[in-house]
């Protein structure tokens, strides 16, 4: 709890650091990370994290520093030269883009990590230190580097921020932005550019391995909880920027802990809850949703059965049914009939009396009618309207029946001119 | 046969379009008189598709140009409007169906401005005229194939275009969504606007369109229907391998339109 606190109040500088240029990088990746998301770009991404090592280790090669605007600047130009080249190849051959990006990444990652092993061999004392571009260290970051990250941040929101309208319908559908003549090249360029910049910064605390997770993670996520860009955007975002202090929290209390691989699992358990929890298109939400139908489809269906024992016997359409009876009259699993019944009464659509005995109520009796004289209606209309052979047609209804809309029933008895019997003869209950 | 008309609304020169080293539209030539409504026909893989994008600039031209109101496109954009395949985009994008038709309005709104009460108003006004003013924010993935043509339709509206060219927009509808679209490209051209459409279906061409544009990698006629949908121009744009042509036959007789000018009769 205290170290919470403390990590709260930002009040050591190296925490500030690193919670700021995290959450900041954070930001960044996910707002530019869900176009490269919705462009279908995320192994670009991937692409361009491992194509920046080489330039990180020419530029320091060649400045002997690592002034972090010095190797942005070279990770950079590699970043952007491996864009050319996968577009190069898979436009001018017969290698298809999955196989450029394949070929691109682990050529220029290839020569990054010989370039640093040439380095590190070289026994020249400023060099320790640049292997964190491979895992990133966070806890490097520094005043200087806050400064870069912020600034940049800035920068790229704002160009996203006015291109927004661009680069949604840049992403949605290009044939047609490129059709009112906007100027499409420029889009992509600009959209490129800032897509290396993020990378090139995140580097240093994420690494080129992770650098792509943290690109992409965030706008996958956020894609389950709206349908709306401007909404998936800002998500993405704030689900970026919790990663980010989350990540920092458990290296500050752990400090064993690597900060970029911590940020990416607390993205990927985001990623991992929204897709589990998420409304409408969550697992959970689905899985409902599949329960409630099913519940209905077992409801409805033992009202049919109370409906069809009465209509095929003694004609007794309220009298009390026992478990065996309708056991024997329709196959069920016998403890989702029990649950079924319990519930049925609950919703008074039944009547338990005496010992496990049910009888339909006066509104369960209409449901029962009801969902019977759909499928028949349903089984006519398939035989008149789509010449299904009579046989043939009882599954069909035996679905439909429990879809079918008062409305829709109303145009299809409409269509059907209100017939009296189904084509198997049974008598369609009104 | 290929009929030319003064003051084209559309004119293409020697038009080629080679994909891979391999032509896919080869010399076409040929011009559009203003107020048409134009089916472009064509077996599979005949460069109907091709043709529009071509003209639109979008696949590189091998030779050629296309003049639109006797100007090159660049000039007369804002006259021009563009319709791809609805299966060209990933409906899974999260937009609802105004924020689709809205995009028609993005060249009237202008790089970095945020879109106006007027463009919404206009864009609501064209999901109205394909009857989806219902479904204005639902999610386009949730429409079905036949409501998201008409929200591309929509949105081709919202554009105010002069010229509308159509890559298929009555691939894999409902026939309720079809007659819709269909009334309101009859619409759309009493108003003088001119309409090209791909389009694949035989049987009903000959009853939407009123000009044609046959092709089959080459461009094999083109001229108004009476002149253009024959029997002979048919069997020559599909190479005779098609089975639809026996019904062509009969469409043909039924209609009583005559197949060559000196009325020889059919067999």
């Amino acid at each position: 709890m205290e170290n919470l606190i403390e990590f709260l109040s930002l009040s050591d500088p190296n925490v500030r650091y690193v919670v700021l240029g995290m959450v900041l990088l954070g930001i960044c990746s996910g707002v530019v990370g869900s176009f490269t998301f919705l462009r279908k770009r995320a192994l670009l991404g991937d692409a361009i994290a491992h194509s920046v090592l080489p330039g990180v280790c020419l530029a320091f090669m060649i400045g002997g520093t690592k002034n972090p605007l010095f190797l942005l600047v070279g990770a950079t130009i590699t970043g952007w030269l491996s864009l050319i080249v996968i577009d190069f190849i898979s436009n001018r051959s017969r290698i298809k883009p999955d196989a450029a990006i394949g070929l691109v990444l682990s050529v220029f990652f290839g020569v990054g990590i010989l370039l640093l092993t040439s380095i590190q061999g070289s026994g020249n004392a400023a060099q320790s230190g640049l292997d964190k571009f491979l895992f990133g260290k966070a806890a490097s970051l520094i005043g200087s580097d806050v400064w870069v990250f912020g600034i940049l941040c800035a920068v790229m929101t704002l160009v996203v921020i006015l291109f927004f309208k661009e680069f949604k319908l840049l992403s949605f559908d290009p044939d047609f932005a490129h059709s009112i003549g906007l100027p499409i090249r420029l889009l992509e360029i600009v959209l490129a550019t800032i897509t290396v910049l993020t990378v090139a910064v995140g580097i240093q605390a994420v690494g080129v391995v992770l650098m792509s997770a943290m690109l992409i993670t965030p706008a996958a996520a956020a894609r389950y909880w709206t349908d709306k860009l401007f909404k998936m955007v800002i998500l993405a975002a704030i689900f970026g920027a919790i990663s980010g202090i989350l990540g920092a929290y458990v290296s500050y209390t752990e400090t064993a802990m690597p900060t970029g691989p911590w940020v990416i699992v607390v993205l990927s358990l985001i990623a991992f809850f929204s897709m589990l929890v998420a409304p409408k298109r969550g697992v959970w939400a689905q899985y409902v949703i599949q329960k409630r139908n099913q519940n209905k489809i077992h409801q409805e269906n033992v009202l049919k059965l109370f409906y069809h024992i009465a209509e095929k016997g003694d004609q007794q359409f309220r009298a009390a049914r026992s478990l065996d009876e309708l056991l024997s009259r329709r196959e069920f699993p016998t403890s989702i009939l029990k649950r079924t019944l319990t519930a049925l009464t609950k919703k008074e659509l039944l009547d338990k009396v005496g010992n496990n005995q049910w009888k339909l109520t006066d509104e369960g009796e209409e449901r029962g009618k009801r969902v019977v004289r759909l499928h028949r209606l349903w089984e006519v209309y398939l035989t008149k309207y789509l010449r299904i052979a009579p046989d043939h047609v009882h599954d069909d209804a035996e679905a439909m029946e429990h879809v079918i809309t008062p409305e829709l029933e109303a145009e299809l008895d409409k269509l059907l001119d209100y017939p009296a019997t189904d084509p198997h003869d049974s008598k369609i209950p009104r | 046969m290929i009929v030319n008309v003064p003051n084209p609304v559309i004119e293409v020169h020697d038009l080629t379009v080679i994909y891979n080293r391999k032509p896919a539209l080869w010399d076409a030539d040929f011009t559009i008189p203003k107020g048409k409504l134009v089916g472009i026909v064509g077996p599979n893989g005949a460069g109907k598709s091709t043709l529009i994008k071509a003209i639109m600039g979008l696949v590189p031209l091998s030779s050629g140009h296309a003049e639109l109101f006797g100007k090159p496109l660049d000039e007369v954009r804002q006259k021009v409007s563009y319709v791809p395949q609805r299966e060209s985009v990933d409906w899974d994008f999260p937009a609802s169906a105004l924020d689709v038709v809205l995009m028609g309005r993005y060249r009237h709104t202008g790089l970095f401005r945020r879109i106006s009460k007027k463009d919404r108003n206009i864009a609501f006004e064209c999901l109205k005229k394909v009857r989806m003013e219902a479904f204005a924010n639902r999610q386009i993935a949730q429409l079905s194939g036949g409501q998201q043509q008409r929200v591309f339709l929509a949105r081709a509206l919202a554009q105010q275009a002069d010229i509308y060219l159509m890559d298929e927009p009555f691939a894999g509808i409902d026939a309720t969504t079809e007659s819709a679209i269909v009334d309101l490209l009859f619409e759309m051209r009493s108003e003088g606007k001119t309409i090209m459409v791909v389009h694949h279906d035989l049987e009903s061409a000959y009853e939407y369109f009123d000009w044609f544009v046959l092709l089959n990698t080459r461009l094999v006629a083109c001229g108004p229907k009476e002149e253009v949908f024959t029997q002979d121009l048919l069997v020559e744009t599909y190479g005779g391998k098609m089975n639809v042509l026996a019904k062509i036959g009969e469409l043909i007789r039924e209609n009583t339109f005559p197949v060559r000018e000196d009325n020889s009769p059919l067999r």
